[in-house]
């Protein structure tokens, strides 16, 4: 029967082009789609790597003010770490998580070149972020000894730059020493992809690490945020100070993400929906022009439910044309890597879409198959 | 074969009740060819599709090979047409857009028939219309009486004991026509039990039996 229904579509197969080109549209664009939310919700998954609640990013800009920056930063550190309300602080540059600077470099180590996210920090970042150190140590001052600066590295990085090598006390890109090994660190959030990245102990003097993140106790709330702004203010006159917590710019970063998917779930809904209306039209019409054909088959020996499945096969058909030439584009994207997304994602992508087709071409195909089932033999052959 | 018991049918519509078929009572025996005459309208396609199982009388009963078969389910009527009866048209009813071989094959795709033998019957049938040279043809590229005979071969690809034809003759010429009727003769004379739905004397006369009807009444 499934070949008797393939012939029968392939021989009408010009009457149905719009529709297999409607379908094979459809495909690719929910496989775009569906790309899109699986490479996302695969990174979601993958955890974090750092804690941010309670966690709050202090922005200090000199402005005018050019005597003494580094030291003045150092003293706004002691201070905040003077605050009964404040766990731990850590000085960075301004590539706090969630924020939307970035900074990344070519680092390298026996011919293996990666490109990493860098983070000027110091030693205690790892506390503030609650971030655990399984092989290593997060670097301490005291670890600064020589013409090499202290590294941490993320498990991605270790893999990428040393395999199965051990990392540990080993020297990349000719002045970093690597002192240890962290897991993940998806700085923009959870919709990240785990990437490399090396962590460098800042100099103290260094006049552009000007954030503090401060790790406050629980139930810390807005009005020690202006005391503190208000304490800042006083030390360093002219300065702008920006409090950010990490919670709120969590939210910014994820809607970053989220609201072009689900501006682009709406479009794909309702060009869906159109097709859908178009398909629904089509069916009627070809099943109030086959009646006779319905009558016939009944004659010879079809059920009520075997006509109801044939129309919903035909459809399965050609919707597996369609879909068949969809596949032909679509397998181009893991053969070709087109973009730096693994085959897997693709081959989930390209079953959910052909899932989502299918359904909903059998919804469509529901009613206007009902319809030919209850057609009354005798009568569908009486007219012609 | 086919007995026939107090049939009526009324077709309702919201305006109007026409009584399509009144009392008819008939017997049809194994092996028999039968005529069925009568003006137009006056009931004999629908006599002819109430003992094919595609139409419920109102009334009566319908017995096939000694079988009452009011009380069967949708699933169980469709098996009996398939295996047991063939169906001719006028209008010959072919699928445009299939061949004439997938047509022929259409009855044995409603039973559980394999691929190769599928094709082998079908091309039998096909032989015993004279049509083996049409097979990759498609309906349109026929004459009216060699669609005609493909669908005979149709009918009778399943090896029915039964064959109804509806004017299997009204859209065709008389040597068409004639054509169709030595064909059908050579059916029931291999066996085949045929009913047959005619507007022409002398189509009529070649049949064992003539049964004419008048607003839906047997008459002879
Ligand atoms: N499905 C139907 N609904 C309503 N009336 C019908 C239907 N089928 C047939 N009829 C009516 O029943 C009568 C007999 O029809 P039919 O058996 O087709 O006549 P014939 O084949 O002898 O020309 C006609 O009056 C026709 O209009
Ligand atoms: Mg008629």
């Amino acid at each position: 029967m499934i070949a008797h229904l393939f012939k029968l579509i392939w021989n009408k197969k010009k009457t149905h082009s719009l529709l297999i080109v409607e379908i094979w549209a459809s495909f690719m664009v929910l496989f775009g789609l569906a790309t899109l939310i699986v490479v996302n919700v695969r990174n979601y998954r993958e955890p974090l790597g750092f804690g941010y609640e309670n966690v709050w990013a202090i922005g200090l800009k000199a402005n005018q003010d050019t005597v003494g920056i580094a030291d003045k930063l150092q003293r706004v550190q002691q201070r905040l770490r003077a605050y009964s309300e404040v766990e731990s602080v850590s000085r960075m540059g301004s590539n706090v998580p969630f924020s939307s600077s970035q900074t990344n470099n070519g680092i390298e180590y026996k011919k293996r070149k990666i490109l990493a996210d860098f983070y000027a920090t110091d030693e205690n970042f790892a506390k503030t972020l609650d971030i655990l150190v399984p092989l290593g140590h997060w670097y301490r001052n005291a670890d600064s000894v020589g013409k090499y600066t202290p590294v941490v590295i993320n498990q991605n990085a270790k893999e990428e730059l040393f395999e199965n090598e051990n990392p540990m006390g080993k020297i990349i890109g000719d002045r970093f020493k690597v002192v240890g090994v962290i897991d993940n660190f998806k700085a923009k959030g959870e919709f990240m992809s785990n990437k490399p990245a090396v962590f460098e102990l800042a100099k103290v003097d260094a006049t552009w690490v000007d954030t503090m993140l401060i790790k406050v106790k629980p139930g810390t709330d807005a009005a020690f945020e202006a005391k503190v702004v208000k304490d800042i203010a006083a030390m360093v006159t002219g300065w702008s100070v920006e409090v950010d917590y990490l919670t709120d710019m969590r939210k910014n970063q994820h809607n970053l993400v989220l609201v072009p998917i689900i501006i682009a779930l709406i479009v794909c809904s309702f060009l869906l929906i159109n097709v859908a209306l178009g398909l629904f039209g089509v069916l009627n019409l070809s099943i109030a022009k086959r009646r006779g054909e319905i009558g016939l088959r009944r004659a010879l020996g079809a059920t009520a439910d075997g006509i109801s499945i044939q129309f919903i096969g035909e459809i399965w058909v050609l919707a597996t044309f369609a879909l068949l030439i969809g596949l032909l584009f679509a397998a181009q994207f893991p053969l070709l890597n087109v973009f730096d997304v693994n085959a897997g994602t693709y081959v989930t992508a390209i079953l959910i879409a052909m899932l989502i087709i299918y359904g909903i071409v059998t919804l469509c195909a529901l009613f206007p198959s009902r319809q030919a089932a209850n057609i009354q033999p005798a009568t569908a052959l009486h007219e012609e | 074969m086919i007995h026939l018991q107090n049939i009526e049918k009324v077709y309702r519509t919201s305006t109007i009740e026409t009584l399509a078929l009144n009392n008819i009572n008939l017997d049809i025996k194994k092996g028999e060819f039968v005529s069925i005459m009568g003006p137009s309208g006056c009931g004999k396609s629908t006599l002819l599709n109430v003992m094919g199982l595609l139409d419920e009388p109102s009334k009566g009963t319908v017995q096939l090979d000694g079988q009452p078969v009011m009380k069967y389910t949708d699933k169980e009527l469709a098996k009996l047409r398939n295996q047991k009866i063939g169906f001719i048209f006028q209008s010959f009813h072919l699928i445009n857009d299939l061949t004439v071989l997938d047509n022929v094959e259409i009855p044995l795709l409603y039973r559980a028939t394999n691929g190769k033998p599928r094709q082998e019957y079908a091309k039998e049938a096909l032989a015993k219309v004279g049509l083996s040279n049409r097979m990759k043809h498609f309906p349109k590229q026929l004459s009216g009486g060699q669609k005609q005979r493909v669908a005979i071969a149709r009918a009778i690809v399943g090896n029915p004991h039964i064959i109804l034809a509806d004017e299997p003759t009204g859209n065709l010429d008389s040597a068409m026509g004639n054509e169709i009727m030595t064909i059908l003769q050579e059916l029931n004379n291999e066996g085949a039990t045929i009913v047959m739905v005619t507007h022409d004397e002398q189509m009529a006369k070649r049949t064992h039996r003539l049964i004419r009807l008048f607003d839906g009444t047997q008459v002879v």
